[in-house]
């Protein structure tokens, strides 16, 4: 309701001032094509953030001063802290990252975002840019248009800044302009008051634009030619502090709660940092002065000293903020909390999958590789319950043996109702998200993802096997044929080794462990198959058992090794992330029994 | 010279190639060395104190590991083999230019 009558409104004020003033209409020019060069710079960094990017930001976001610096030098490379904001969210909503790191991250884009300032102030507004502007504008245009990644990439970047250097030209000649027809700076208003109007004019064009950086550029470009007095452009700095965060909040919109609660911080960060700025004004002007003094800056160079200004609010509020960061992670997470209606029908819907980690193909597929490790602990609570096992005994130390004596349930429980509320609905989701990021994904990738999908489609059949399988086993382990109920019992054991051997693998970091186990499982498949390794045979030549009890048995066994086989298959695709070569084959665990036989 | 021959050729002369069939001998080859002492450690393990249970999984495990070490030096040698025929075909290109 609101967006359908603030972008008419805007559009008309627009319009109406490009009618009666061709200054205004310069200025707003030089704005758009400002923004358009921040589109087309974040679409190039993007063209790197296929790996790069985001081991580096992986790697170096482990400590919160790690996670500050990261923030800080990404934002002054890229010239964008919303790339840099909705990365962070990207990862985090992907699990990727903590919200610990998260918020330090855009502790550091804060900081990153005064460079900006920095660059119009010292070089901008003094040079004549746009003589710089146009031969990058031409090369990055031809590279644009070659069909190698990275070249591409390079092209978006040159043209982003040839358009910013553009942008920023256009602002300084239109604001030079205006001053010959209005003077805007008549309009300044001093004292609370003049602080207060123009923190909100700072909000209202930040959230406009949706870029701070922007409206920093025009308040330097405004300030240089003198259309806005020094003491307002402080207070418009600040309000566009504040008006990027709403940006955030969009943005976090379709990320899940670690998201949100990530835009709440950067909320929470900005309006108590600006707050503490409008309290301590005088005092920050006097810190300004004397900064400003000891790096040369002349009294007069207004410009420079909001770049001091930017730099001296963000820092000290970023200062400020590090001995609570714990404690700020503590408040979001009471207060902001997932929807309580997925619980309330106990449908269990996806943890990691939102639209936030489509941002780049990596997020995707971690998320994608999380979700199926979260569909696999619903399948494990599912065949626990299925074989009539505790899931903590397997989870414990508890002998095998024991583990199988200590039921679960007397009566069997119903698989297909756990498989509607627990597998079917996130299998879909994890199905239809694959197909939506694929989209995006190069070639080696979209082969991971197709393994994905299958170690998703193994876990799924390895529910239904086990639905199959309680029909008798219920039935078959109270049996009064003690060789009946051994071999129900046996098969109970395997499949309960099985999982805790994959529990182990997935608590594992070591890959000679994860490899040596996922192996182990392997042979002990084979090992246990009853129909290949003569037991069944024994049983019914020396009548043992009952036909009726022999055909369920084959049946049953088989769908016990499926089970198996299934979930090692998951396990492979799923917990070895490198050397997946190593693991033995089909032919080489024969060849383990056949030794094992011969000894 | 077309954009792809450009491409290919700073790869060659920056090594890119080689850098990841290098990071992919690195990782064989620590993988190797943990599969080697944790053989080691079996290989060490006092027989008498066991019973038949776990002198069963003890061999199991020597059999799994020494087909894993076999397997890992073959690749490492395969990566060995490639990485030194590339070499010689870079060195050729050179010459031949000279």
């Amino acid at each position: 309701m609101l967006r359908r009558i603030f972008l008419p409104s805007i559009l008309i004020v627009l319009a109406y001032g490009f009618w009666i003033s061709p200054d205004f209409k310069e200025i707003s020019a030089g704005v758009a094509i400002f923004l358009f060069g921040m589109i087309s710079l974040e679409e190039g960094f993007k063209a790197f953030s296929g790996g790069t990017l985001e081991r580096i930001l992986q790697k170096s976001t482990n400590k919160l001063y790690k996670s500050i610096g990261f923030g800080f030098v990404t934002t002054a490379i890229m010239q964008s802290s919303s790339l840099v904001s909705v990365l962070t969210i990207s990862f985090i909503g992907a699990g990727l990252i903590g919200l610990t790191q998260g918020i330090g991250i855009i502790l550091g884009a804060n900081i990153g975002t005064t460079t900006g300032a920095w660059l119009m102030a010292g070089f901008g507004l003094k040079v004549k840019i746009s003589a710089y502007a146009m031969p990058m504008l031409v090369f990055g245009v031809i590279l644009i248009f070659q069909k190698a990644k990275s070249l591409k990439g390079i092209g978006y970047i040159l043209t982003g800044l040839g358009f910013l250097f553009l942008g920023i030209h256009y602002m300084k000649e239109g604001f030079e302009a205006f001053k010959n027809t209005i003077d805007l700076a008549s309009f300044a208003v001093d004292g609370f008051k003049g602080l207060m109007i123009f923190i909100g004019i700072g909000v209202l064009a930040t959230v406009v634009m949706q870029s701070s950086h922007a409206t920093i550029v025009l308040i330097l470009a405004a300030l240089a030619v003198g259309q806005i007095t020094y003491e307002n452009a402080l207070a418009l700095t600040i309000g566009a502090n504040i008006g990027t965060t709403i940006t955030a909040i969009i943005g976090s919109l379709s990320s899940n709660i670690d998201g949100k609660r990530l835009a709440a911080a950067h909320f929470i960060f900005n309006v108590v940092t600006a707050t503490i700025a409008v309290l301590l004004m005088d005092q920050m002007i006097v810190s300004v002065d004397a900064i400003s003094d000891f790096l040369g800056i002349a009294n007069d160079n207004h410009t420079l000293k909001l770049a001091v200004f930017d730099s001296l609010f963000k820092i000290i509020g970023v200062l400020m903020f590090i001995p609570f960061v714990d404690k700020l992670v503590k408040f979001l997470q009471t207060k902001l909390k997932p929807s309580a209606v997925s619980e309330a029908k106990s449908f269990d819907t996806v943890k990691y999958l939102n639209d936030s980690v489509l941002e780049t193909s990596m997020t995707a597929m971690a998320a994608i590789k999380k979700e199926t490790k979260h569909l696999y602990d619903n399948a494990f609570e599912i065949i626990t319950h299925g074989l009539n096992i505790k899931r903590s005994n397997i989870l414990s130390d508890m002998p095998l043996e024991e583990v199988v004596k200590d039921s679960y349930s007397q009566s069997a429980i119903d698989i297909d109702d756990f498989y509607h509320h627990k597998i079917k609905g996130i299998y879909g989701e994890i199905i239809d998200f694959s197909t939506k990021a694929q989209s995006q994904m190069a070639h080696e990738e979209i082969e991971e993802l197709y393994k994905i999908k299958l170690a998703n489609r193994d876990i799924v059949e390895a529910v239904k096997d086990t639905e199959h399988l309680q029909k008798n086993l219920v039935k078959y382990s109270k049996s009064t044929n003690t060789h009946i109920k051994s071999e129900y019992n046996s098969m109970r054991k395997d499949l309960a080794e099985l999982l805790r051997t994959i529990n182990l693998i997935a608590m594992s970091d070591q890959e000679d462990e994860i490899l040596l186990l996922l192996s182990k499982a392997k042979v002990h498949t084979e090992r246990y198959d009853i129909i290949a390794n003569g037991k069944l045979d024994n049983l019914i030549r020396n009548r043992l058992i009952s036909n009726e009890m022999a055909t369920s048995l084959m049946n049953d066994s088989g769908y016990a090794y499926n089970i198996s086989a299934n979930l090692i298959a998951m396990a492979e695709i799923i917990y070895v992330t490198d050397n997946s070569e190593m693991i033995i084959e089909e032919e080489e665990v024969k060849e383990i029994l056949n030794q094992k036989d011969e000894q | 010279m077309s954009v792809k021959k450009f491409i290919t050729d700073v790869k060659n002369y920056l090594g890119l190639d080689d850098f990841k069939k290098s990071g992919k001998k690195k990782s064989i080859k620590r993988l190797l060395e943990k599969l080697k002492a944790r053989k080691e450690i079996l290989d060490k393990t006092p027989r008498k104190n066991l019973n038949k249970k776990e002198l069963k999984a003890l061999k199991e495990e020597q059999a799994i590991i020494t087909l894993q070490i076999k397997k890992g030096e073959k690749i490492l040698d395969e990566l060995n083999a490639e990485s030194h025929k590339d070499s010689k075909k870079l060195k050729g290109e050179k010459n031949g230019k000279k």
